[in-house]
């Protein structure tokens, strides 16, 4: 039996299409804030928007245009947006590549192996997600640019790789798993990396999809960091591109909403990529084959 | 396997919170002065300015108010949008699109929506209550700006609670489900003697989470009221960093993140504690 | 057979990074001179094209320049500073001059920078760019910046209020009053004024534009002679002036922060007058045509006040050539494509030259009485190491006033604040007063 044909929580075969249209509103209504956005950013003028904001105006364009998005794609070298999304792309790849590995190994033997001090190991891992970001950048930069990496695509990708809320989602998941899946693989002989490469891994789909979706945001919206760390427009994301768009004196709305709808595309892309993996009932399958 | 992960944490995490020790006794400035030991002036200097504690009032006020009204909502949404129903990837994108959205974009739509006194917010209560209930200074106004500060939060954030309720509600055995519908389980009984408990490892984990994430509290503060009106808005993160950045003190500002981390550290291995499967 | 996605992701992805991640570990290459600076995409524009020109005309030299968004600008300068990366030319707020000069992190550059420009610069550019102990230059700029009234031509005329003719011809506090009174009853005015407290306290904006409010009724921020600022700050004159403003906003005169910054000019015009910076001018005069006169900030006291300042070039200490980055600094300033880019944005001009040639602030100009204002009035704010703390306290103490509390314990507690970072740095010697 495949994981679609189990029926899903709270399921009820009564009143579809009630059921449809209800969502749909709600969807509707939780959605409507971002039609400012997309609507903003069909209106080539600046100073327009800015007239408009604080009022239901701001939700009506009556010439829309795309304008806005061909001036972002056609701007000249020094505010390279094609270069910034590339520079996001590359980051974000890496990021998730490692990201996925290492937290997702860190998981397992804290969860399944026998080593000393787990308990405090965990502990400290909480605890270390309780630092703001804000609190560690500079001695971050400093740490960075003294290994050589200052202004690098990789001073955006290492520090990343690991993060305490990942090992400890991984490890809550991992944790679950019913204990004769892993004992199975034991008598079978097999490794512990194979044990997590062969057995783990692909029953917890769900959770690593938790993560790449929840790391591919993260890493995307960075915006202190990369600000901080880079300095030419060599490894700059995006997320630091569409700030200088919030100008000094003026703020290029027009520009800057463009840039933001063009911001979200790829990780919406991402999430539908990695929610095909939110498959029910991996484990009892698991359990049961 | 392990070595990976936690070299990776030390180096770009441990490390330099450890290093903040050493600073916050100092009278380091953010440009680099010689620099004095000071002792534990920094941390007296802390504990005795009632901005701090304004703000660690306020920021125990938004978690109170924040995490159920996030949760709550985001494991709501994640129930529906976990049926089988047409168009459900297209459901799922479309309620995740908050999550995805730059919070400086955000600050931009809801300082919209808030605006006083004609902005679409205060003219849809206008409307719904026959011009009855008068505009509201969402932001103006020290006793609705955090609230309001929540609804945008909640609003941005539920994204990421939701994901993680999507996830743990795959590790439900199915099984269980059928089980109950041979029964006659209602809706309600399926949700409250299958659903619920099989979500305990998530729910503890999505409340330490949210918790911490709400201590934290900074951007949305930092763009839309700058800790304003009177103070009814300021964060510690926000404090710190206006300490930092703005006022240049950086051992005081060190000085405030080591006080944080104690305080959120004893909330969450309290909450650990309580919610802890009594195995 | 369910899972193949995955291993193929997995087993992609594991290959690609060993192999691709020596590649990104190379940080940028080395340019002769570096340049960090902020500024709006059309002068991201005209500094590329300047920089360019530059490397043109002077073959072998090469440029890095490092935009950086205006609302994280302070963050980088500190960060980059306390990473000892800073760029051989920085750009920075003109108010933060002294911090960094005392900082010890600039150098002057009277001696590097073309004779014809120096001589070209106004004097509220001078001040701006003036380190008062040593009275060295060490930062130059092609604008410079002001904060005028905006009105309604017809709304003015309908309702019979004087116009001015110029700075001397300013309305009198007294006057201001009168006429704040007179359009918070007139028709369709929701606010009789807005002071554009929708900036918020991000940007300098509550010590640049209320300052020169509180100079001209006497006091100041802090005392320039003593470098004090109990019993300035939170002198009776201050106080009063502070007062003033807060009984503004509680007869509810004052656009309130929640609402914006376009309530002049949006539509129906909520609010009559504006207090605006001097690039207000193109997103006002867009809505408004004709309609739209520019008027001195009203004359509270005894002498009349407006701000000054802009961001500012300036050439770091640790710079490996600091003779090219002033031969960049004078060519880009002097470029004519450059100054034409900031005169379609109505840039504020800094240089004599450059006001003669600006249409929109030479005599006649609708925006003449700005640049009026700014040779005769211009006071810039403190030059002193502690404006950090300065700005900061000053800002909380308004906002806070602005909103209903006590202005007599607020600017008390913004003072005892202010004094107490100059104690704890002792002075910041070599300045005077402890």
């Amino acid at each position: 039996m495949t994981a679609i044909d189990t029926p899903l929580p709270g399921t009820s075969d009564r009143f579809p299409m009630i059921k449809i249209v209800s969502i749909a509103i709600i969807t509707f209504v939780v959605v409507s804030p971002l039609f400012l956005l997309a609507v903003a950013s069909l209106k080539p003028d600046r100073f327009q928007i800015l007239a408009e904001m604080g009022s239901f105006k701001a939700f009506w364009v009556d010439n829309p245009t795309l304008q806005n998005y061909r001036d972002i794609l056609t701007f000249s070298g020094n505010q390279p947006f094609a270069r910034y999304l590339t520079n996001s792309m590359i980051v974000l790849v890496f990021t998730l590549a490692g990201g996925m590995a290492f937290n997702s190994m860190a998981a397992f033997v804290l969860a399944w192996g026998r080593i000393p001090g787990r308990a405090i190991i965990l502990t400290a891992m909480i605890g270390l997600y309780i630092v703001p970001q804000e609190s560690i950048v500079l001695s971050l930069l400093n740490i960075v640019n003294s290994v050589g990496l200052a202004d690098s695509f990789s001073a955006q990708i290492l520090p990343f790789w690991a993060s305490p809320l990942y090992v400890f989602l991984l490890y809550q998941f991992f944790s679950q798993v019913p204990r004769d899946l892993y004992d199975a693989a034991i008598v079978d002989g097999a490794s512990p990396f194979q044990i997590y490469w062969k057995v783990f891994m692909p029953i917890s789909l769900p959770a690593l999809a938790t993560v790449a979706i929840l790391l591919g945001i993260e890493t995307w919206n960075q915006y202190l960091w990369p600000l901080l760390v880079t300095q030419s427009n060599y490894a700059r994301p995006i997320s630091v591109g569409i700030a200088g768009f919030f100008g000094a004196d003026s703020i290029y709305w027009n520009l800057a909403m463009a840039a933001s709808v063009m911001m979200m595309i790829p990780v919406l892309v991402l999430y539908l990529m990695f929610q095909k993996w939110f498959v029910s009932s991996v484990i009892s399958s698991g359990v049961k084959g | 396997m392990l070595l990976p992960a936690c070299a990776i944490v030390a180096f770009f995490l441990l490390l330099p919170f450890v290093l903040s020790f050493p600073m916050s006794l100092t009278n380091r400035r953010l440009i680099p002065r010689p620099v004095r030991f000071v002792g534990f002036d920094n941390y007296i200097q802390v504990l005795t300015d009632p901005i701090f504690w304004r703000a660690l009032f306020n920021v125990t006020y938004f978690t109170v108010l924040v995490v159920p009204v996030q949760c709550g909502f985001a494991l709501a949404m994640a129930l529906l949008i976990n049926q089988k129903i047409p168009g459900r990837n297209f459901f799922r994108g479309a309620l995740f699109l908050p999550a995805i959205t730059s919070i400086a974009v955000v600050c931009v739509i809801w300082g919209t929506l808030f605006q006083y006194p004609t902005g679409p917010l205060n003219q849809i209560i206008g409307f719904l209550t026959f011009g009855l209930a008068g505009p509201i200074d969402w932001l103006g106004n020290p006793n609705s700006s955090m609230p309001a500060i929540v609804l945008l939060s909640a609003w941005q954030a539920y994204g990421f609670q939701m994901v993680v309720y999507l996830a743990g509600l795959q590790g439900i055995p199915g099984d269980l489900y059928e089980a109950a519908r041979l029964d006659g389980a209602s809706t309600w009984q399926r949700f409250r003697f299958v659903t619920w408990p099989g979500l305990r490892q998530t729910n503890i984990f999505v409340i330490i989470i949210t918790t911490i994430q709400a201590f934290k509290l900074f951007t949305q503060v930092n763009i839309l009221t700058q800790g304003g009106p009177r103070d009814s808005t300021v964060t510690v993160v926000q404090y710190m960093y206006s300490v930092g950045f703005v006022g240049q003190k950086l051992g005081l500002a060190s000085a405030v993140a080591i006080i944080l981390f104690f305080i959120v550290l004893v909330i969450s291995l309290v909450q650990r504690a309580v919610l802890r499967d009594p195995k | 057979m369910t899972y193949p996605r995955f291993r193929l992701s997995a087993g992609l992805s594991a290959g690609a990074l060993i192999a691709a991640f020596a590649a990104f570990t190379a940080p940028a290459t080395a340019a002769d001179l570096k340049m960090m600076f902020q500024g709006d995409p059309y002068e991201v524009d005209a500094i590329g094209a300047a920089a360019k020109a530059f490397e043109a005309a002077n073959p072998g030299t090469s440029i890095e320049l490092i935009h950086t968004p205006h609302d994280s600008y302070n963050e980088k300068i500190g960060a980059a500073v306390s990473a000892h990366q800073l760029p051989d030319i920085v750009e920075l707020d003109a108010p933060f001059l002294s911090n960094y000069v005392w900082s010890g992190f600039l150098q002057p550059i009277d001696g590097l920078i073309d004779k014809k420009l120096l001589d070209d610069m106004t004097p509220s550019n001078i001040s701006q760019g003036t380190y008062p102990p040593d009275k060295k230059l060490y930062a130059t700029s092609l604008v410079d910046s002001t904060v005028v009234l905006y009105a309604s031509k017809k709304q003015l005329e309908s309702l019979k209020i004087r116009i001015p003719k110029g700075v001397d011809d300013a309305w009198t506090g007294e006057e201001f009053k009168a006429i704040l009174k007179r359009l918070s009853t007139a028709p369709g005015v929701k606010w009789p004024i807005d002071i554009f407290r929708g900036y918020g306290t991000k940007t300098e904006w509550i010590p640049y534009a209320y300052e020169p409010l509180l100079i001209s009724s006497g006091c100041d921020l802090i005392n320039r002679d003593t470098w004090k600022a109990s019993g300035r700050l939170d002198g009776k004159a201050c106080v009063d002036a502070a007062a003033m403003m807060a009984e503004w906003v509680k007869n509810g005169w004052v656009v309130p922060q929640s609402a914006g910054t376009n309530q002049f000019y949006a539509q129906g015009r909520p609010a009559a007058l504006a207090w605006g910076g001097h690039w207000f001018y193109s997103e006002a005069v867009k809505a408004m045509g004709d309609d739209l006169i520019v008027l001195p900030l009203p004359k509270f006291g005894d002498k009349a006040a407006s701000p000054n300042g802009t961001w500012i070039y300036a050439i770091s200490k640790d710079s490996a050539d600091p003779q090219l980055a002033g031969k960049f600094l004078s060519f880009m300033i002097q470029d004519p494509a450059f100054q034409k880019a900031h005169r379609d944005h109505s840039g504020f001009p800094g240089l004599k030259s450059f006001g003669a040639a600006s249409p929109l602030y030479a005599p006649g100009g609708p925006m003449a009485v700005a640049f009026e204002q700014a040779a005769k009035t211009a006071v810039p704010r403190p030059p002193h190491p502690a404006y950090p703390a300065i700005s900061l306290a000053t800002q909380t103490a308004f906002t806070n006033i602005l909103d209903g509390a006590d202005p007599q314990a607020d600017l008390t507690k913004a003072a005892a604040a202010i004094d107490a970072d100059i104690e704890d740095n002792d002075g910041y010697p070599p300045f005077g007063g402890k």
